[in-house]
């Protein structure tokens, strides 16, 4: 059978050669996405700051949702600071250092703004690369928040001894009644690394003036370090508070043990409860970098969807280019059965063809695949998918997943493809060996015709639920309407060409005439390319043009909810200093100034009875807001927004049956639980987001406070000077123009669409093999013709005009499809119903398609023409 | 030698054929098909009479000499022209009935009036598929007919266009006995009653007996014509040059 199956496949290679391009590429794509899924998996950021630490204790970065995968935080929860103690006591550590780590920026005397990250004196031990002495090992972390004073510092002993350091920046020995010099002590006193404190222009015992988290203050330079990392490093209880935690918490634990007790410690310091998460190895890549552990744990995710498609449409390609492939062996195939061979064995020869040809080209498809994934991590990267920080694991299982998935792949494809012809009659499969046309089963078209219907029910979606999950159910639509089209399009097409046949005028050209005959005569086989085609035009359509006018929708949102005229940020700092709302405020003709931020929210609410959990990216506002954002207040009044309060956009409020004075649980971005009153309900949901959290409630649960100082004015030239120059009196903090911006679409759907870009490319690639292929194995057909006297020219024009054919019908039917769900959406979203987006779309996407029907079929006719004698 | 032109349907003037690689398929082979009546092309495998008919149809070109249907040359016309040419007057019908399977069996017949842009003769149409027996399956595809059917409609189709000659390949090769008969017969009736030229290639002594004259060919040349053949004689003539 194998060598039967070698033998007849080398009389086949056209369409085997396309079966090994479909494996080859899709078996890259699966091993590229099988990279990156076991990176996201196995593999963990740099620890940085953490390489030294042996044990790290920190809270949980993770929020458990019964019966689900738990949510990745994207913000610290914090350890409470009496734990360092009873970590400390733990027998085999050596150390234990409480961290914390603060945005800050240093800005020098010439007004120079050097971005620098803050900790606390006492995490300098993690960095310095000197082992604090025994004697001080355990005392300085568990002491902070204690008795900082009173206990030496572990860079103490350093400080002490500039000759052990070699530190010639710490000279001073000591002062103040005996105290180390060095050691930062009051809320005022820090502590900077040589290259900073050179950048800033000081050297100790001088005054820096430093930005850190929203607060611009001068702090007295107690030492300059020069085998640390860049930091600024303040006194312990003053980083705690400036970390904004309401409660007395550090960031993390890191434990130093004595050697090989690793686990030991880990061990115990689970044991001791609280709900606290301990990491040893590698992992504590992920504590050190909490975002970018957030961002890994979407990976697999991604890549289980990502790599389904792709196995879904490898499988369609291969099943639709073996199809023609064996419909072209048909006649051998029918002998082979009539002289004894047995379905099963027909279905073996059938699919070990398919299985040579995919596990051949699936390997070097794999080995290409590990070559890609390195621009597929970039390419998730540079949407945001991916974080930047996370290097990619090598192992062979991606290489192995996707050499046994595509030869899986192949082999089912092949099984269905040959079932028909495998399961006739041994005298029928000669009789019919001819490809007869077929009759479209009446069943297959009305099933399609339903799920047409259904998927424009659908599309109704975006007209009642104006948010993304709503205009979701329009490319949702699109899906079903493909699926509908694939079923019902032989039927639809023997329908159109019986109409067209009628309506034929009887002087008609013969070339015509046959295209028609051919295109009725022939449903099945044409619709399988008029329907892919349609499918590729309504999925570029829905797709594309939903994200242009979801994208149009809230970018119209947020120009027209956004009163102020100016902005002022501070890329530099991390955040706008918060004193500034005040000031600008005060300035005369000012009408209002709200500060910005963002973070998540985690929102549990009961659907049907069932507890739902959704993570939601909230603003971060006060009641400022109200003076340069019209939300669309549908209810309440955003100047209630102090304390745990949130305000909710109306549909979601609506869809969790709450209102304004209810009080919700919410969970925020470090996954503290909160309860907060609602105050407001507002329209404008689509650009500001379905949750909008007071700036008191998110408060030391947040990074993204203060990101931008908006501000409405008289619109008076002189007020907007006044502000600049407030503005540029603050060194790093810029002024400008209010860009109500345009609302940027979620990285998931660029990605969608930059993958369903791809697949559709493979799509078309496939329908063109497939056409070609058909075409070329048209030869008898167009030997009868010609015997029956048709010229080569006619034979030519009458190729030409079944193209147009499939063109005309493959436009109608994908624009057809397109139109009612995009003009639902554009209706929902804008008010109008026409889409946003680029004109040249629909042109663009029509033409392509032309494109392919005429080339697949004229190229390939071309050469069946030369190649034909009329003699048989 | 050579009958005045007018009255032949298909002639031949010294006509050759050599196919790539020096095989002499026909060699100098010169004849004459009088209009109405029946001529039968027998000979062993490789003795050239497909070569033949496909030169003499225009199917083919030779590599020397002449061939004219009704007097026109059509060896030195280019194959659009010589398509255009037989598709008006040339008629086919093959062994393997050869019927385009997407078109019902009205449209097989009438395809190539539509491709020489010609309207039906509807009378010319209904008469030939009654004389065919087919007027109750017109609108049939061709898998839905049996093989003697599907022959029918080819014979039909050949005769649609009025050809001045039809050349039929192996006509029964694909047929049994009855059917075979009956085929043969439609043929016999068609040179009687309408006067139709047909020019048969056939391997069977019982076919090319009903034949008006028979062609023996052997080695590309023409080795015997028999006049009103009786089968028994051609099957003699066969064994005996088979096995020479």
């Amino acid at each position: 059978m194998l060598y039967l199956a070698v033998r007849m496949a080398r009389h086949r290679i056209a369409g085997l050669i396309a079966v090994a391009c479909a494996t080859l590429g899709g078996a890259s794509l699966v091993a590229a996405i099988g990279v990156v899924a076991e990176s996201g998996l196995r593999g963990h950021p740099e620890p940085g700051r953490l390489a030294s630490a042996d044990v790290v204790v920190s809270a949980p970065q993770t929020y458990r949702v019964p019966e689900d995968l738990p949510i990745t935080l994207p913000e610290r929860a914090g350890v409470p600071v009496g734990t360092i103690a009873r970590l400390a006591a733990l027998p085999g550590v050596t150390a234990a250092i409480g961290d914390v780590t603060i945005g800050a920026a240093v800005i020098g005397t010439d007004g120079r703004v050097t971005p620098v990250d803050g900790h606390n004196w006492s995490s300098l031990t993690l960095t310095s690369g000197t082992a604090p002495a025994d004697s001080t090992s355990t005392s300085p972390a568990a002491s902070t928040g204690a008795s900082p004073a009173a206990d030496p510092s572990p860079t103490a002993s350093q400080a002490a001894d500039p000759a052990q350091t070699g530190n010639p920046a710490q000279t001073g020995g000591t002062e103040d009644g005996g105290r180390p010099t060095g050691v930062p002590d009051g809320a005022d006193e820090v502590a900077l690394d040589t290259a900073t404190a050179r950048a800033a222009g000081v050297t100790t015992g001088g005054t820096v003036r430093i930005s850190a988290a929203g607060s611009i203050a001068d702090y007295r330079v107690t030492a300059v370090l020069d085998d640390a990392g860049p930091g600024a490093w303040f006194a312990d209880q003053a980083a705690i508070t400036l970390s904004g935690r309401t409660e007395n918490r550090v960031d993390l634990v890191a434990l130093r043990t004595e050697p090989g007790r690793a686990d030991e410690v880990a061990d115990a310091a689970r044991a001791l409860g609280g709900g606290l998460a301990v990491t040893t190895g590698d992992a504590r890549g992920d504590i050190a970098d909490p975002a970018t552990a957030a961002g890994r744990s979407m990976l697999p995710l991604m890549a289980g969807s990502l790599s389904g498609v792709t196995l879904l449409v490898i499988g369609i390609i291969v099943g639709g280019a073996l199809a023609v492939s064996f419909s072209g062996q048909r006649r051998e195939l029918a002998l082979l059965r009539a002289v004894g061979a047995t379905p099963r064995q027909i279905r073996r020869l059938a699919t070990r063809q398919a299985l040579i040809v995919a596990a051949v080209s699936a390997v070097p498809g794999a080995v290409a695949g590990y070559a890609l994934a390195g621009r597929f991590r970039e390419l998730l990267v540079a949407l945001g998918m991916a974080p930047a920080g996370l290097p990619l694991q090598w192992s062979p299982l991606p290489g192995l997943a996707a050499v046994l998935l595509m030869t899986l792949t192949a082999w089912i494809a092949a099984l269905c493809a040959v079932a028909t012809i495998s399961r006739m009659p041994a005298t029928e499969a000669v009789a019919g060996s001819r490809a007869e046309p077929r009759t479209p089963s009446a069943w297959r078209f009305s099933s399609g015709l339903v799920v047409l219907a259904g998927a424009n029910a659908l599309a109704v979606t975006p007209m009642l639920a104006r948010n993304e999950a709503g205009a979701a159910m329009t490319a949702m639509a699109g899906i079903l309407a493909a699926v509908g089209l694939a079923l019902s399009g032989p039927g639809l097409l023997s329908l159109a060409g019986r109409v067209m046949a009628r309506l034929l005028p009887s002087r008609a050209a013969a070339s015509t005439w046959l295209a028609v005959a051919n295109t009725r005569g022939y449903a099945v086989r044409t619709a399988a390319a008029v329907s892919t085609l349609a499918v590729a035009v309504v999925f570029t359509l829905t797709y594309a043009l939903t994200q242009t006018t979801v994208l149009a929708g809230s970018t119209r949102d947020l120009a027209d909810g956004t009163h102020a005229q100016l902005a002022v940020t501070a890329p530099a700092l991390g955040r706008v200093p918060s004193e500034l709302a005040g000031a600008v405020a005060r300035v005369p003709g000012v009408t209002g100034a709200a500060l910005v931020g963002g973070t998540t929210v985690i929102w549990t609410y009961s659907m049907l009875g069932d507890p739902v959990v959704e993570a939601a990216s909230a603003m971060v506002l006060d009641p400022a807001a109200a003076s340069v954002f019209d939300l669309g207040i549908r209810d309440g009044d955003l100047s209630g927004l102090t304390g745990a309060t949130i305000a909710v956009d109306a549909g979601a409020a609506r869809a969790r049956n709450a209102g304004v004075g209810d009080t919700i649980d919410l969970a925020l971005g470090d996954g503290t639980p909160v309860q907060a009153r609602i105050v407001a309900t507002y329209e404008r949901g689509l650009g500001f987001g379905p949750v909008i959290v007071s700036r008191d409630l998110a408060a030391g649960h947040a990074t993204g406070l203060d990101q931008r100082l908006l501000v409405a004015t008289s619109g008076d030239a002189a007020v907007a000077a006044a502000v600049s120059e407030l503005a540029a009196a603050r060194p790093g903090v810029v002024a400008g123009p209010a860009d109500p911006g345009s609302a940027s679409v979620s990285p998931e759907l660029w990605l969608n669409v930059a993958v369903l870009g791809v697949l559709l490319g493979y799509l078309l690639l496939g329908i063109a093999n497939k056409l070609i292929t058909a075409t070329a194995q048209r030869r008898d057909e167009i030997t009868l013709l010609r015997l029956a006297g048709a010229t080569p020219a006619q034979i030519r024009a009458m190729l030409r005009r079944e193209a147009a054919l499939i063109w005309t019908f493959a436009t109608a039917g994908g624009v057809g499809l397109a139109v009612l769900p995009l003009v639902f959406l554009s209706l929902g979203f804008l008010g109008r119903p026409w889409p946003a987006g680029p004109w040249w779309l629909g042109p663009a996407v029509v033409g392509v398609v032309g494109l392919i029907a005429f080339l697949s079929i004229e190229l390939p006719g071309r050469r069946v023409l030369r190649t034909t004698s009329v003699t048989i | 030698m050579i009958p005045t032109l007018t009255t032949t349907a298909v002639t031949l003037e010294h006509v050759s054929k050599i196919y790539p690689g020096g095989v002499h398929a026909l060699n100098d082979v010169s004849l004459a098909v009088e209009a109405g009546t029946f001529l039968a092309v027998m000979g062993p495998s490789g003795s050239g009479k497909s070569t033949l008919m496909h030169c003499a149809a225009g199917l083919d070109t030779p590599s020397s000499g002449k061939t004219f249907i009704e007097g026109t040359e059509i060896s030195h016309l280019n194959e659009t022209k010589r398509t255009i040419l037989r598709r008006g007057r040339v008629g086919f019908i093959f062994q393997q009935y050869n019927l385009l399977p997407s078109l019902s069996v009205a449209d097989n017949i009438t395809l190539p009036l539509r491709l020489a842009g010609v309207a039906p003769d509807h009378a010319w149409v209904r008469t030939l598929v009654e004389r065919v027996g087919l007027a109750d399956r017109l609108h049939r595809r061709p898998s839905e007919l049996s093989g003697g059917q599907q022959q029918r409609v080819a014979v039909a189709r050949a005769l649609v266009t009025r050809p001045a000659v039809v050349f039929a390949d192996e006509p029964t090769g694909a047929l049994d006995l009855r059917t075979a008969r009956e085929v043969l017969d439609l043929l016999r009736t068609l040179v009687d009653e309408l006067g139709q030229t047909v020019v048969m290639v056939t391997h069977d002594p019982g076919a090319a007996a009903r034949a008006d004259l028979a062609l023996v060919m052997a080695d590309g040349r023409i080795a015997d014509s028999i006049p009103h053949p009786a089968a028994a004689v051609l099957a003699r003539r066969l064994t005996e040059l088979e096995t020479e």
